[in-house]
């Protein structure tokens, strides 16, 4: 009975410690749901490198279209949401998904078009403007229409320059579904402009003889937050390790190691944090 | 309007050269070849209607020749040589639908005048010149998109005018419009003509053919089926395409 007892305790202590030892592993990573675009950057495996060194946290990114980002961590797959949708953001944070929306930092959407430029839009730096000529001209325009954060500013910039581009669903705009990079490379094999975020495009490989058709206007400018995944509503949220990351990201180390990185000597990302 | 506002559109002294070509000018989509093999040329400082059934591919050969789609197989030569930047700001076209910026009237000429590099002080007396050419000084701070159809049409050719251009493209620019408008619309086309701005429009209103074309070229089937001066074209056909729109016999693009 002794020995079934010592056994119990061994055995008890051994659980505890197998139980203690899983609980640390698991502080040591995170999972942050976010873009492909942001993730296609660069910018992750710049940055992560360095809180991990600091923290010995380890990130995990989950790069998904800004939508289905948020609906992961609206499903509780996740720790972070580090996504570039403003007004999603802060309705994940209204319903309860979310505890608070802070800014990171803004990139920018360039227009990129063939050299023909049949809408005749180049080097204007009114994007709605253009836009509208490309709607006139029913010149072909590639979406990703894939319900991603780069997506959703196409959709905004569509509406505010009042036209109804899904009307043309299949003729001159043609919506591949896609990542950033495939969606380019559909747009310039078919000669047509497409929107891109300027940190994907400065990486892609495949420009041929394409350019940058409209750029510098206030409005292609893309705002990224970060939010903690509600612990309360979901139970498996790592709050404090999630939270660390966020503290981290909006700290003065962290906006200068985002605005340390770059693609052939150009900086991508200015961080905004609390501006 | 006042003969002064003409001096935007500059005088140049009408020849019979070459101005526009297509050679053997195919475009293909979906599978189907939708122009096949046309070739035609436009003369400097001509009027030029491009008519046929619906379906025959008017609004497409309009498109190849201003560079908006890019050819399956044949070439657009501007002046003799491959069109480059110069040859697209030479040209301007006015949509049977067009598309005004959502802002004021005044704004969408400005977008216009900016796009050509125009700005400051003539930019404001180029937008006040375009107002008056098209009788909407009294619209300038109206917002473009709540202006009739009319007005809208008279805006388009404004603006499609504020870049001096030497060839003007429009596609059905009255089939919208009543009389009235029509007739304004015709006037402000016959005017740009008349201080040297070769015309190459689309219609199928014979009537405008006889009032504003000098030649025809006649599509049927993605294909030119007979080309010749307006009266020999609408009232002596040679070809059976011809011969059957203008009896009333060919609606669409079909089969004769």
């Amino acid at each position: 009975m002794l020995r079934r007892h010592l056994f119990s305790l061994a055995a008890g202590a051994a659980l505890a410690l197998g139980l203690a030892g899983s609980a640390q592993a698991q502080d040591q990573f995170i999972v942050v749901q976010s873009t492909t675009s942001t993730q296609n950057s660069g910018l992750f495996d710049h940055i992560l490198p360095i809180f991990q060194d600091k923290t010995g946290i380890e990130v995990r990114v989950v790069a998904v279209g800004t939508g289905q980002a948020i609906k992961n961590a609206e499903n509780g797959d996740g720790d972070v949401l580090f996504v570039h949708a403003k007004a999603s953001e802060e309705k994940f944070v209204a319903d309860g998904h979310g505890l608070k929306r802070s800014d990171v930092m803004y990139n920018d959407f360039i227009l990129v078009g063939p050299p023909a430029d049949p809408a005749g839009i180049a080097g204007t730096k009114d994007i709605t403007a253009a836009l509208t000529k490309v709607a006139e001209t029913e010149a072909p325009f590639a979406s990703r229409g894939d319900d991603s954060g780069t997506h959703k500013a196409e959709l905004k910039l569509w509406k505010d320059a009042g036209v109804d581009a899904a009307a043309a669903s299949g003729a001159w705009y043609r919506e591949t579904g896609s990542g950033m990079g495939a969606t380019l490379n559909t747009g310039t094999a078919m000669g047509a402009y497409v929107l891109t975020d300027r940190a994907t495009w400065i990486s892609f490989g495949n420009k041929g003889d394409y350019q940058i058709s409209v750029e510098g206007d206030d409005r292609l400018f893309n705002q990224y937050g970060i939010i903690l995944v509600n612990p309360e509503k979901h139970a498996g949220v790592k709050a404090e390790a999630g939270q660390a990351f966020i503290d981290w990201v909006l700290s003065a180390e962290g906006q200068q190691a985002i605005a340390d990185y770059k693609i052939d000597g150009q900086q991508l990302f200015f961080p905004n944090a609390g501006g | 309007m006042r003969d002064t506002v003409m001096d935007m559109i500059p005088a140049q002294v009408a020849t019979s050269a070459a101005l526009l070509e297509a050679r053997n000018l195919s475009f293909e989509a979906g599978g189907k070849r939708l122009i096949d093999g046309v070739s035609l040329t436009i003369r400097e400082g001509s009027r030029t209607l491009i008519m046929g059934a619906n379906g025959a591919g008017k609004s497409l050969i309009l498109r190849l020749l201003h560079g908006l789609l890019p050819p399956s197989a044949g070439q657009v030569l501007w002046r003799g040589a491959t069109p480059d930047h110069t040859a697209r700001r030479a040209q301007s076209m006015v949509f049977q639908r067009p598309v005004m910026l959502r802002r004021s009237v005044l704004a969408n000429l400005n977008f216009a005048l900016s796009m050509h590099g125009i700005r400051g002080a003539q930019r404001a007396t180029e937008a006040g010149r375009a107002l008056d050419m098209a009788g909407l000084t009294d619209l300038a701070r109206h917002p473009a998109r709540v202006l009739s159809g009319g007005e809208q049409q008279r805006l388009a050719l404004a603006r499609a005018l504020i870049g001096q251009p030497h060839l003007l493209f429009l596609d059905e620019p009255t089939s919208s419009l009543d009389p009235a408008s029509t007739q304004m619309i015709e006037s402000l086309i016959d005017a740009a003509h008349a201080r040297g701005v070769t015309i190459v429009m689309v219609t199928h209103d014979m009537g405008q053919a006889r009032r504003m074309g000098d030649e025809v070229i006649f599509l049927h089937a993605g294909q030119v089926a007979e080309t010749g001066p307006i009266d020999q074209v609408l009232s002596h056909s040679r070809s059976e395409a011809a011969r059957a729109w203008t009896e009333g016999r060919l609606y669409t693009n079909s089969t004769l």
